[in-house]
């Protein structure tokens, strides 16, 4: 596989063609902030805690999620700017109560809103693990847009009970809660 | 069948019976013979398996009661060969080693309940009584095609019993003088009425649900039972039954081999999907940017309001069901109504009454009954 | 009915189908698109056939059903060739003086003509009525010529002209670099250049390829595509097929909404016609190129019209956007390069071929080339379709071809862009509409929904409408876009009820720079776009709900309250029997009040009270001593 050089935070990083801008940042010990990442897992692209602000070789600025956005040769990528910073505070404020883990990093202590769903940030860790991994399929979505919230198939009960890998994905224990 | 009760010690020599006795010994057979006869049964009596076997294909006993020790034959195994034979008779074991093991090993063999001799009159009765009970059961299930001649008679019993009733009230006869018969005879009818009743009912809701999943083996088949046509048969689906039945999502995910899971999110996900039934008549109210700009928060609140239901729900009849649409591109008749697939320009509330009651009448006038 | 395999035969095929349509001297077109027919246009349809065939006139006149003409506001719309005279609101009682006229006899039918608004003289001919007048219809000009469901009507306009050409005179880069120097943007929003989307697709690796015609019309308020797909279908398809053919695709999809029944049934004809006389299937018209068409329904997700999703919708999945930092022109349905145009762009590439890109540059401005149709809708007089050229002023389309706001109201603004634009105000009217003028001021083209609002529309209303709307409608995968929607349409909602504080306006612009940058697609990129133009352009509205606790146009439902007028009152009782809860109180002395507690504000009192009365008036909630109370709204999915 071809090999691609860009640049994340100022150091050069050499990545081979097709690596996610995260992996490439995580070899080189470069730590972005995920939500709905899970290295066993594809990439999801849900959460957006990992956008970051990148500069292509022919100038173009934009912000892109750094778990689903490929390495580019030439690109220049900032992963911690106040612009990147400022989505993310907004994010934990929007997903609070739940998905505090990065609140105190980003100087977060409450939300100005009202909670959305409270015991699911709708991440999808739980609902890939059991697809890709596990191949069972009793998790899915109901609904669409805000109506969206997760749903076990109907006498899934017991099979998660014993299963139960998921529930340590889960950072809100809402399987857990349902088994 | 005409005489209810034959003489006891004959043996009926035709016609279904209500009990077979297979048991070699003479007494204990005779004396079982007696006790269910007076109750009222048609019995048999056969001292081998051999023998016992042959009728038991012929006669369609619906109770079979079968002694474990036989002269021909072990027990078990004329078990085994009476469920093969005569499947729909429902097998009752007697045995005089009435042992804990004897009872657990014949009921594992199918057998629906274990005397241990001596029996007494009440408990034989009693336990042949269920039998049959399931008999007629287990008849009806095997289908109309294996009930035969049976289910008839028995209802043809029934019915002649419920005349012998009729008469005895309509004689205006002390009811104690027949007290007895009467008693049984009218209870017996209610029972079975009630557990026909039951059993018409499944019937019918498995022949539904049969009739459902050849439909969308029938809708499947356009696609060639292609994985990928998945929102088109849903969508197809949704059109033949108004709604989504849940058995029939779960024939499709077998027949497309599509995970339950993968059906469910698109089910929710896409606007024309419905997971409740929905009403006969389809009351869509326009919410697109055309009719909202020209009132159509209004006239979906009268449209409410005169219904008696929310955006999204049946009334109790599953008449009418009322729903919002984003534009259906009539925005010149802006705020637009459309009730089946006819469009109203905002009407009114005495309006929109009289569209309701005219499909009503329609429903009454193409309504057979 | 044969197999056309040459360019020779389907010339051969041309000429029997105009000596067909020769054979008779007068064709009455009745528009039979979905407007009309609600109208009653199959009714007038049939009564005229037979009130033709009755007189025994069958064979002089023909009567045809055909797709939209555009004045939907005044269907059923009836225009006879080739005098072109037009008949507005036609109904079957009005035949017998129709065909009478047809015969040449005297008749009464001026009321059925278009009456000029300045000098009340009526105006018969389609190209003197102002609507018709000062379009310029390319698009749409076929579709008061042909029944829909006729291949050989198309074929007689010249349908599949522009596919003989290509496939015999032309090579595929050729047809492409037409595309290209026509300069062509696609019609379904974001206008990208159509050239250069088949480009990438054509060298983009892997076999097969895809052409896709987009035809989930989810905007609300929009039915340009449903139109040109009921009236005309073949001339998309033929769209597409020289698409496919100057992409070097193999297959191709219609991707269209399950609530446009009459479109899906026309398409499905189309296809069916054409795969019968080899415009379809193997070897067309003896060139070698191979290429056949599926349809697709959509099952109503506003989300599948975006394209990953859409592609995955036609490979039986959720239509979920993917994160597409690689263009599904390259990598599309089932990871094969396929190329997705909406319908109207497909629409316009046999005119590109037929006549040249240089004449299809020869409209519009600098960057927007062509014509575009909107559905012009909401408070005009002439609510319909039109074709304009670019540039042309939204003043123009609204007042000369709209002929303005009815009720001698007041024009407030206009919306373009669907749920993904913004309002555009008075001020700015005399903007030229092309991509790139509309994004300038913070609305865009979208796929041509134009929304004339009056004095009565309320714009955080308006606002908090395309807020529901997108709240439901967005997929609920990425948090910006399912949370972001969320929580503004709650603070819209707490405005519109009259509970809004007055940091809310900062909030919501700060929520909607997040979403622009944050969403993982184009639909939650552009979901606050309403917000932030209303806000931008009609903040004291705003303001006036937060501080004064009004609504100026009388629409949210919690700040007004209905009363009776008490002197104006005629006592007719109108409102009492319009009243579905039974909220309007009459005293002994005939003196007619509204039990305010009971009220559900759903206007019937109001629109049932006669003009000259107009005694149910709307009035401040506070007016009446019940600040921000009431009832709530419905709680439907989107009210």
């Amino acid at each position: 596989m071809k090999n691609v050089t860009l640049e994340i935070d100022g150091r050069t990083v050499e990545a081979g063609e097709g690596t996610t801008l995260l992996k490439a940042a995580q070899s080189v010990g470069i730590r972005i902030p995920t939500l709905c990442n899970d290295d066993r897992l594809e990439p999801y692209g849900g959460c957006r805690m990992c956008m970051v602000e990148i500069e292509t070789s022919w100038g173009r600025k934009r912000l892109v999620a750094s778990c689903v956005y490929p390495v580019e040769e030439g690109l220049r990528v900032q992963t911690n700017t106040e612009r990147v910073r400022r989505i993310r505070r907004m994010i934990i404020e929007l997903l609070w109560p739940s998905s505090q883990v990065y609140a105190e990093e980003y100087g977060v202590t409450g939300s100005r809103f009202e909670p959305g769903l409270t015991d699911c940030s709708l991440c999808g860790l739980c609902l890939r693990y059991c697809t890709e991994i596990k191949k069972e399929n009793r998790i899915y979505f109901e609904g669409r847009g805000i109506e969206r919230r997760p749903a076990l198939v109907e006498g899934s009960e017991l099979t998660c009970r014993a299963c139960g890998e998921c529930f340590t994905l889960c950072g809100s224990g809402w399987i857990a809660s349902r088994c | 069948m005409n005489t209810r009760k034959p003489v006891a010690g004959e043996q009926p020599a035709e016609g279904p019976l209500d009990v077979l006795i297979i048991d070699g010994e003479e007494a204990f057979a005779a004396a079982c013979r007696r006790t269910l006869e007076h109750a009222g049964f048609r019995v048999a009596t056969s001292g081998t398996a051999g023998q016992g076997l042959a009728l038991a294909e012929t006669r369609h006993p619906g109770v079979v009661l079968l002694a474990l020790e036989l002269p021909d034959m072990p027990g078990a195994e004329a078990l085994g060969a009476l469920s093969r034979q005569a499947p729909a008779a429902v097998p009752v074991v007697a045995s005089a080693h009435g042992t804990v093991d004897a009872a657990v090993e014949s009921m594992k063999l199918g057998a629906f309940d274990f005397l241990a001799k001596p029996v007494g009159a009440e408990k034989l009765v009693e336990t042949v009584r269920r039998g049959l009970n399931l008999s007629v059961l287990r008849k009806e299930a095997a289908g109309p095609g294996a009930a035969g001649a049976q289910a008839p008679d028995k209802y043809d019993l029934l019915l002649q019993g419920l005349d012998v009733l009729g008469e005895a009230y309509s004689l205006g006869l002390e009811k104690r003088q027949l007290l007895d018969e009467l008693t049984w005879l009218e209870n017996e009818a209610k029972y079975h009425a009630e557990s026909l009743g039951q059993i018409k009912k499944k019937e019918r809701v498995i022949l539904d649900i049969r009739n459902d999943l050849l439909e969308s083996d029938v809708i499947m088949r356009r696609y060639d039972f292609h994985k990928n046509a998945l929102i088109q048969v849903l969508l197809d689906v949704q059109e033949k039954f108004r709604w989504l039945p849940r058995h029939v999502l779960n024939w499709i995910s077998g027949r497309l081999n599509i995970p339950v899971r993968d059906i469910y999110t698109i089910a929710h996900f896409y606007e024309a999907f419905s997971l409740e039934p929905r009403g006969r008549h389809i009351v869509q109210v326009c919410t697109g940017t055309a009719c909202h700009v020209r009132g159509a928060s209004e006239l979906l609140t009268r449209i409410s309001a005169t219904l008696g239901v929310k955006p999204g729900e049946t009334d109790a009849r599953q008449a009418f069901t009322l729903e919002t649409v984003h534009c259906i591109g009539c925005c010149a008749l802006a705020p637009v109504v459309q009730i089946d697939s006819r469009y109203h320009r905002n009407p009114s509330k005495s309006q929109f009454e009289k569209i309701i009651q005219s499909l009503e009448k329609e429903e009454v006038d193409t309504c057979p009954a | 009915m044969s197999r056309i395999e040459t360019p020779a035969d389907l010339a051969r095929l041309r000429d029997q189908a105009v000596a067909r349509r020769n054979s008779r001297g007068t064709w009455v077109a009745v528009c039979a698109g979905t407007g009309c027919r609600a109208y009653g246009a199959e009714a007038l349809a049939e009564s005229l056939e037979k009130e033709v065939e009755k007189r025994g006139l069958g064979k002089k006149i023909g009567v045809r059903k055909t797709g939209c003409h555009g004045f939907c506001e005044r269907g059923p719309l009836v225009v006879v060739q080739p005098s072109d005279v037009c008949y507005l609101g036609a109904q079957p009682k009005n035949v017998p003086a129709i065909v009478d006229k047809l015969e040449g006899k005297d008749a009464a039918l001026d009321k059925l003509l278009y009456v000029d608004a300045e000098n009340g003289k009526p105006l018969a001919r389609l190209d003197e009525i102002p609507f018709y007048k000062h379009q310029q219809r390319v698009v749409l000009g076929d579709n008061v010529h042909i029944d829909a469901s006729d291949i050989l009507d198309y074929i007689a306009v010249g349908g599949y002209a522009a596919l003989a050409k290509a496939l015999s005179g032309m090579t595929p880069e050729e047809v492409l670099q037409e595309v290209k120097e026509a300069k062509l943007r696609g019609r379904g929003g974001g206008g990208f250049p159509a050239g250069r989307k088949w480009e990438t697709t054509r060298k983009a690796p892997g076999e097969p390829k895809y052409v896709i015609v987009n035809a989930d019309e989810g905007d609300p308020g929009a039915y340009m595509d449903r139109s040109i797909l009921e009236g005309n279908p073949h001339g998309v398809l033929e769209g597409l097929i020289l698409g496919a053919y100057a992409i070097g695709a193999g297959e191709g999809f219609i991707y269209v909404r399950q609530e446009y029944p009459l479109a899906r049934e026309h398409a499905q004809k189309a296809l069916d016609q054409a795969r019968e006389y080899g415009l379809l299937g193997e070897n067309i018209l003896g060139s070698g190129f191979s290429f056949d068409v599926k349809i697709h329904r959509g099952a109503g997700a506003f989300v599948s019209g975006e394209s990953s999703a859409l592609m995955s919708a036609i490979e039986g999945h959720v239509g979920e956007p993917r994160p597409k930092y690689i263009h599904t022109s390259e990598k599309g349905v089932w990871g094969k390069p396929s190329c997705l145009n909406n319908v109207e762009t497909w629409a316009n590439v046999p005119h590109i071929i037929n006549r040249g890109a240089e004449w299809f540059t020869g409209m519009g401005t600098e960057g927007s080339k062509g014509t575009k149709i909107f559905s012009l809708v909401g408070k005009v007089n002439n609510t319909g379709l039109v074709e304009v050229p670019m540039g042309i002023t939204l003043r123009d389309i609204i007042f000369k071809i709209g002929g303005g706001v009815p009720g001698g109201k007041k024009f407030k603004a206009v919306q373009t862009g669907g749920p993904s634009g913004g309002v555009i105000p008075e001020s700015m009217l005399d903007l030229p509409v092309d991509f790139d003028e509309l994004t300038r001021v913070g609305s865009m083209m979208g796929s041509g929904g134009m929304i004339v609002m009056d004095e009565n529309t309320c714009m955080v209303d308006t606002a908090r409408y395309y807020m529901s709307f997108l709240a439901h409608e967005s997929c609920g995968k990425c948090v910006p876009c399912r949370e972001g929607t969320r929580q503004m349409l709650r603070i819209l909602d707490r405005i519109v009820a009259g509970e809004g504080k007055e940091e809310d306006l900062a909030v919501l612009e700060e929520l909607g720079d997040f979403m622009e940058d944050a969403s993982l697609c184009a639909l939650g990129q552009s979901a606050p776009f309403p917000v932030l133009s209303t806000l931008k352009y009609f903040r004291g509205e705003y303001e006036e709900h937060i501080r004064e606790k009004r609504c100026r146009a009388g629409v949210c439902t919690p700040l007004i309250a209905y009363d009776i007028d008490q002197e104006t009152c005629g006592k007719c009782g109108a409102c009492l029997r319009a009243c579905p809860v039974a909220a309007v109180d009459q005293s002994a002395d005939k003196v007619f009040t509204i039990l305010q507690e009971k009220c559900i504000k759903c206007g019937a009192c109001f629109t049932a009270c006669p003009e000259k009365f107009s005694a149910v008036i709307k009035v401040p909630a506070y007016a009446i001593g019940k600040p921000s109370a009431g009832n709530p709204p419905p709680a439907g999915k989107q009210v």
